[in-house]
């Protein structure tokens, strides 16, 4: 049990900083991004009006994405930004999924990925808000409906990037902690499949799509 | 009368074990029979699908228990280790620990029991599409107990990490702070996450060709939801991690002990009052798929409204820690 809490970091001295590198996340999310290339490779490999299975999945999402998208914003936007919400998507769900080979972990366990994807998605929200309603418009709104509302309506902005990384962070880093301890409890016999089932493939499939969701949500309410 | 370290670990152990159970024993048992009052009436409708309706209450008792199974865990656990007994501190962690677990497995117990309730009356309604109406009240109970896995995971932390390097006088507060604000912050997120599920499950029954843009506002609407589960499990991160310094004095333990009670009791509210607005937004998507756009952008915008008031605890929890 000792292991609770325990990251490995590579520190590098810098002009008289330490850069601070968490090896894990870093090597887990190259291991995702050569996995999507791949799975990206093998669905446009042979194009087809007869597809193979890789295309058959590789259309589904897509279009699932880009239908769930255009839901939200109107045509234009949901042209520029659905790349970026299936990529999204996609990346969340192999991290997720990661857990379940052995010695694998994910890179969402570590609070900097999911932090860091909140934070692509609140600067992108705000762009888009900035650019659909005019920076007079926009510095406006916050001073609704009373003025002195300023600070809240800020921390309230904030708050939501706090709220979308820690959903995803706290819910993996959950899942992980319980099957570790569960494991360590009931010697990992029996439980720990059942419990990787839940906790990998189920919650991580929710928590991925509840993370593009709500990207998808935070660029059409500034944008509206 | 003088008792020694490993006594005083021992007693609040025993204590704790017992809150934990207790506290836990409320929430499943109250949605169990909402569940079991649904699927009574769903049998006195539709008494030819009698066998799917036990079997679709069972399943979502089984759902609605899991958070009691949680802290029965947690109670087990208390009652069988040993505990270290360097330091007064572990009285502390041990307390916190059956606290928040036991207030946590309240609103997740109540609210999966919803949604399990209205997936009986509706398999009653729509046979021809129970297995849908199944998956829905499988994933939205699941997703229910998020809040309660939140303090699962906090309660686990707190027994598992060593924290007996820290100095004793106001680690004590923050560790009891930690486990009030997990616990208690999931009592409203819990429950309210069940009103979407319930909603969810209602809906899909009654127009089973939405059910696929109902599942998506119904996730959506409890991720929002729980937010204010997911900042009590931020303070208690932060109250649990940051080290403070040592004082003499008892207004910095107290100090560090209520900015956890307020970050708790302050997500009650909203946790149902999100859910109670995700229950309405997706009720009328079910009857109204076209409006499906505008009802999610109406919903969104009215719990952030209504979500403002967590937020204030969150920040009068925050200023607490940091800047007093």
């Amino acid at each position: 049990m000792e292991e609770l809490g325990r990251i490995h970091q590579l520190l590098i001295p810098f002009m008289g900083y330490t850069i601070t590198i968490n090896l894990e996340p870093v090597m887990m999310t190259w291991i995702v991004i050569c996995v999507l290339l791949i799975f990206g490779f093998l669905t446009i490999r042979k194009r087809g009006m007869l597809p193979g299975p890789f295309q058959v999945i590789g259309e589904f999402i897509v279009s699932a994405l880009y239908q769930l998208t255009e839901d939200a914003m109107d045509e234009e936007l949901a042209k520029k930004y659905s790349p970026l919400i299936c990529a999204l998507f996609m990346f969340l769900v192999f991290s997720n999924w990661i857990s379940l080979i052995p010695h694998m972990e994910e890179p969402t366990k570590d609070l900097n990925t999911p932090l860091s994807l909140g934070l692509m998605g609140f600067v992108l929200s705000h762009y888009e808000g900035i650019k659909a309603k005019g920076i007079k418009a926009y510095i406006q709104s916050y001073f609704e409906p009373m003025f002195f509302m300023m600070p809240l309506n800020l921390i309230g902005e904030l708050a939501k990037v706090v709220s979308i990384s820690f959903r995803l962070f706290g819910n993996i880093m959950g899942g992980s902690i319980i099957i570790m301890v569960i494991s360590y409890l009931s010697y990992s016999l029996i439980l720990p499949p059942f419990l990787n089932l839940f906790f990998g493939i189920f919650v991580g499939t929710i928590q991925a799509f509840v993370f593009t969701m709500l990207t998808i949500v935070y660029i059409s309410v500034q944008v509206k | 009368m003088e008792f020694a370290t490993h006594t005083w670990i021992q007693a609040a152990a025993y204590s704790s074990a017992g809150i934990a159970i207790g506290f836990g024993a409320i929430g499943a048992a109250i949605g169990e029979g909402h569940t079991a009052s649904c699927a009574t009436l769903a049998v006195a409708r539709n008494p030819g699908k009698a066998g799917e309706i036990l079997k679709t209450m069972l399943v979502g008792q089984a759902i609605a228990e899991s958070s009691s199974i949680f802290a029965l865990v947690i109670a087990m656990l208390l009652l069988f280790s040993n505990f270290s007994a360097e330091s007064y501190l572990t009285v502390a962690t041990v307390f916190s620990a059956g606290l928040c677990m036991g207030l946590g497995a309240i609103g997740s117990g109540i609210g999966s029991g919803f949604s399990a309730g209205a997936a009986c009356t509706g398999i009653a309604r729509q046979p021809a599409y129970s297995s849908r109406v199944m998956t829905n009240m499988l994933i939205g109970s699941a997703v229910c107990q998020t809040p309660a896995i939140f303090s699962l995971v906090t309660s686990f932390i707190l027994l598992f990490t060593n924290f007996s390097a820290r100095p004793v006088s106001p680690t004590w507060a923050a560790l009891l702070g930690a486990g009030l604000s997990t616990g208690l912050a999931a009592i409203g997120p819990g429950l309210g996450g069940g009103y979407v599920a319930e909603a969810s499950c209602e809906g899909g029954a009654r127009n089973p060709l939405t059910t696929p843009s109902v599942i998506n506002v119904m996730l959506l609407g409890q991720a929002v939801t729980q937010t204010t589960a997911i900042y009590g499990f931020l303070v208690s991160c932060i109250l649990m991690f940051k080290s403070f310094p040592a004082t003499d004095s008892i207004a910095v333990p107290i100090l560090l002990l209520s900015s956890g009670l307020c970050m708790g009791f302050g997500a009650i509210g909203p946790g149902i009052g999100v859910g109670v607005s995700g229950q309405g937004a997706v009720r009328w998507i079910a009857r109204n798929p076209n409006a499906a756009a505008d009802i999610t952008r109406t919903m969104l915008i009215g719990m952030a409204t209504a979500q403002s008031t967590g937020i204030y605890a969150l920040v009068v929890a925050l200023v607490m820690i940091f800047v007093m």
